[in-house]
């Protein structure tokens, strides 16, 4: 039961692609390690607070110092490697002759709670020279480990979800439940450990159990030779998909990845609770803009998603909404197999009740979704084109007489989303990135016309493949006129397709403009730099939007 | 000190060249004359009028690139005169054949070091100190984060990660020059007694190295590419090429890993796209790099092939040495 397991386990997880091979993993860890260390393992691979002990930088100077490194040599290192943890770890190699290493069998519990954490009680001097200690009766297999821990980065392709799968697998109990009792802070202890792998299930458990998620498919032509009078009509909402279930005065908010995330929106779990009916309903989650009535960002929502317990100043500073769009169950009947209509009809009599039968205003974090009743097809199209100015992705269209069952199921509910606007633009800058993208230029900045000169507009770093991403680093290489630090300006030659969600003014950016989600479509390899967009079409295509 | 004109080899169009001799290092275009160092594809080109290299390093030319190429060859040590400067070639212990290349010229030594590596490998001669004044050495992995683990070490890693998945068909991807014969030897002298095939190109290889009499071991050469599936509990070698494309879409039951020094580094292992990276080099490593600058004894160093702008600085600000550039 040692360090070495987990090391070996990150190794495992670390260099594989497959999730039923990381799940086995999983389940083959836990199967041969202490209740203990595997409530440490869940708490590191899960990250929910991984503690920073002491900052990359100041390791780095701490090798330095130990070590009479020259820091500008790590500092090069660095930008090959992306991470300062694993910088030190490579330079750590055959750094200790000592053959005995008096910490071979540390187990992570010790590690996490004692060794770790006495450090905070050292003084500086007394800290450094524990470290420098650690390193050297450390195996060095586990450096790598200890570092990332130390350090707070500690990362491994695992999510919640798939902790969740493989504790699911090991004891034969469903996902849905082994979620719910990894909801909230998991404290490592065995007891916690023993709670989770638990066979026995009890009530409130078996309450908050979601439903599978209906999902909608792509639009296809061959629904506009239906009758338009077949279909329902809605906004299609940037947000997060959510099945809110009230159950037996318990409140569960699942996403589509099957997490709970009631404690990052407590105020609506409370305003539900004052709901006198059971129910589950499909909707999505919004930060909402109750001035215009309409959506605010995704960005804006992200500030909430992460945020366990946010503070009254963040919920008053980020007011979320639920928009509620189906009604799959009530009162413990489950309504799926009625038709869509009739559900709606449902959804609209119990919305218009409980907006009567509670003391709060529910409508200020609660809604039901509107309809839109568009005349005929070549009307859903300017609805579609709308759908810009009330912050929605488009339209989603749903057959009527449909019933909510499971899964991407074809011809029942499609999304139609509005294509996003594009400008072809010129790379000028580019800079190195980082993580995973070390030692790459992966960061690049993008210009119009305006006259004769270029000037910035907008910055991207995703949309190209991997082969793309190595080839144009192998061309910044060459094509670079000047660096200032990480960053190169480049000679002005490659054309690329950037396309974006919104455009409006700013006066912040020398461009005038800002672009919201800017990112890399094509590379227009076929273009030469006088093809590019100039400013002018930017300001065009703003006006055209408003 | 001398302007870089004046230098016994410089750099000219993006090659080293030796002027006195008009003679080329390993050049990529056609010229008079071409030194090869050894039979990577990077380090030759066709249609030179006349190649000189050891006698390994020409039958492997050979058999990659045709037998109407003309190449004069000489044995390791063997001493040759061209235009009073006189040559020789030394293992470098890169490859089957490879060399470093000396010249002495009016009781100046050069020393061009080529791909070289310190570490151990049966399956090429392993590389010898020879001094020098000036030495122009490689640098491809100049960086302290560079530290290679023992060969024995990574074999007994590969031999892990196929026994550890018996149900699937592992699929290493390595240079077919030099490196998967080098794994073949290594492998053999570890746990993993199973089955192992090769991809056409790497046959080759082997076969030509058995020849020459280097104990590999015998592999099966893949004729069917749709058994791989099959194979389960085997280990297949494949050049790297074929990692792209659609060479692997139709398989299910298989692993993959890469072997190459670069695989040290988690980013770089993440982003090459295979399951597994085992780190493990022909190449110096930054201890080796700078064991070969003191044990050649040179008063000046060269680098090229490789970011070698930290290691020049760490020479010249912790060792004293003397860096030069060649300018472009």
């Amino acid at each position: 039961m040692s360090l070495k397991n987990f090391s070996e386990l990150f190794i495992d997880l670390d260099s594989s692609n497959s999730t039923n091979n990381k799940i086995e993993v999983l389940k083959n860890y836990f199967l041969s390690n202490d209740p203990i260390d595997n409530s440490w393992a869940i708490y590191l691979l899960t990250g929910k607070n991984n503690k920073r002990f002491i900052s990359g930088r100041y390791l780095k100077n701490l090798f330095s110092q130990i070590y009479e490194y020259p820091e500008w040599l790590i500092d090069t290192c660095y930008l090959k490697v992306g991470d300062s943890a694993e910088v030190i770890t490579l330079l750590l190699k055959n750094k200790s002759t000592s053959r005995k290493k008096k910490l071979s069998n540390i187990s992570l519990n010790e590690l996490l709670s004692k060794t770790i954490p006495d450090l905070s009680k050292l003084n500086e001097e007394e800290k450094n020279l524990q470290i420098k200690n650690i390193w050297e009766t450390l195996p060095e297999d586990n450096h790598l480990i200890f570092n990332k821990i130390l350090t707070g980065t500690f990362r491994v392709g695992v999510s919640i979800g798939l902790i969740t799968k493989s504790i699911s697998k090991l004891i034969n109990i469903d996902e849905e439940i082994i979620s719910h009792r990894l909801m909230g802070n998991f404290e490592p202890s065995i007891d916690s450990y023993e709670f989770l792998i638990n066979k026995n299930i009890n009530l409130q458990e078996l309450n908050s159990k979601p439903f599978p998620f209906l999902l909608a498919n792509t639009f296809e032509d061959k629904i506009l030779k239906h009758s338009i009078n077949d279909f329902q009509f809605e906004w299609k909402y940037d947000g997060i998909r959510i099945q809110l279930i009230k159950r037996s005065g318990n409140v569960s908010l699942w996403t589509r990845g099957q997490e709970l995330v009631n404690e990052s929106f407590p105020e609506l779990v409370e305003k539900m609770l004052d709901i006198k009916d059971d129910f589950v309903l499909d909707g999505e989650l919004l930060v909402w803009n109750f001035k215009e009535q309409i959506a605010f960002d995704f960005s804006l929502l992200q500030k909430r998603i992460n945020r366990k317990s946010p503070t009254r100043s963040i919920q008053i500073k980020y007011p979320i909404i639920f928009i509620g769009y189906d009604l799959i169950e009530i009162n413990g009947r489950d309504i799926r197999e009625i038709k869509l209509e009739n559900r709606r009809i449902e959804l609209e009599k119990y919305f218009s009740k409980w907006q009567i039968k509670t003391k709060n205003n529910i409508s200020d974090i609660f809604k039901i979704c509107d309809l839109i009743f568009p005349k005929d097809w070549a009307d859903v199209l300017i609805y579609k084109e709308k759908s810009r100015e009330n912050n929605t992705e488009g339209l989603l269209i749903k057959k009527k007489t449909s019933i909510y069952s499971s899964g991407r199921k074809k011809g029942i509910w499609w999304k139609y989303k509005v294509d996003p606007m594009q400008l072809d633009a010129v790379l000028i800058y580019a800079k190195g990135g980082s993580g995973r993208r070390a030692g790459l230029y992966t960061d690049y900045s993008f210009a119009l016309w305006k006259d004769k000169e270029l000037i910035k507009f907008a910055s991207a770093y995703s949309g190209l493949t991997n082969i793309e991403i190595k080839e144009l680093d192998k061309w910044i290489r060459k094509n670079t006129i000047e660096k200032f630090g990480p960053v190169r300006s480049l000679k002005p030659e490659m054309v690329f397709e950037i396309s974006f969600e919104k455009i409006q003014i700013s006066k912040r950016h020398k461009s005038g403009i800002a672009v919201r989600f800017p990112r890399i479509t094509k590379w227009r390899k076929d273009k030469n730099i006088n093809d590019a967009d100039s400013l002018e079409n930017a300001y065009e295509l703003m006006k055209k939007m408003s | 000190m001398r302007t870089k004109q004046e230098y016994l080899i410089r750099y000219k169009d993006g090659n080293l060249y030796c002027e006195l001799a008009d003679i080329w290092i390993d050049p990529s275009k056609p010229v008079k004359k071409a030194l090869i160092t050894h039979a990577h594809f990077d380090h030759f080109t066709f249609g030179c009028d006349e190649y000189i290299s050891t006698e390994e390093t020409a039958i492997l030319l050979k058999e990659r690139f045709g037998d109407n190429i003309k190449i004069k060859t000489f044995e390791y040590g063997e001493e040759f005169k061209i235009n009073g400067i006189n040559i020789s070639f030394h293992p470098s212990g890169h490859i089957l054949g490879s060399s470093q290349i000396r010249f002495i010229f009016a009781e100046e030594k050069w020393l061009i070091s080529g791909d070289f590596k310190l570490q151990k490998d049966e399956t090429c001669k392993q590389y010898e100190i020879v001094k020098t004044d000036y030495l122009i050495s490689e640098c491809t992995f100049g960086l302290p984060i560079f530290k290679w683990d023992d060969s024995n070490k990574i074999a007994n890693d590969i031999s892990k990660w196929i026994t550890n998945s018996p149900e699937k068909t592992s699929l290493l991807f390595c240079y077919s020059l030099g490196k998967a014969q080098r794994l073949l030897n290594e492998i053999s002298q570890t746990n993993f007694k199973g089955d192992i095939y090769s991809h056409g190109s790497i046959n080759k290889m082997n076969n030509i190295y058995k020849k020459l009499g280097i104990d590999i071991k015998d592999t099966i050469k893949i004729e069917n590419k749709k058994k791989i599936d099959e194979l389960k509990g085997s280990l297949i070698l494949l050049p790297p090429s074929l990692s792209k494309g659609s060479y692997l879409k139709n398989f299910k039951n298989i692993q993959t890993a890469f072997a190459s020094g670069w695989m040290s580094i988690r980013a770089l292992r993440k982003r090459s796209g295979y399951d597994k990276g085992f780190p493990i080099s022909d190449h110096a490593d930054w201890d080796g790099i700078l064991e070969l600058v003191k044990k050649s004894e040179a008063k000046n160093v060269f680098f090229h092939h490789g970011d070698s702008e930290a290691l020049s600085k760490f020479l010249i600000e912790k060792e004293s040495i003397n860096v030069l550039f060649f300018g472009k």
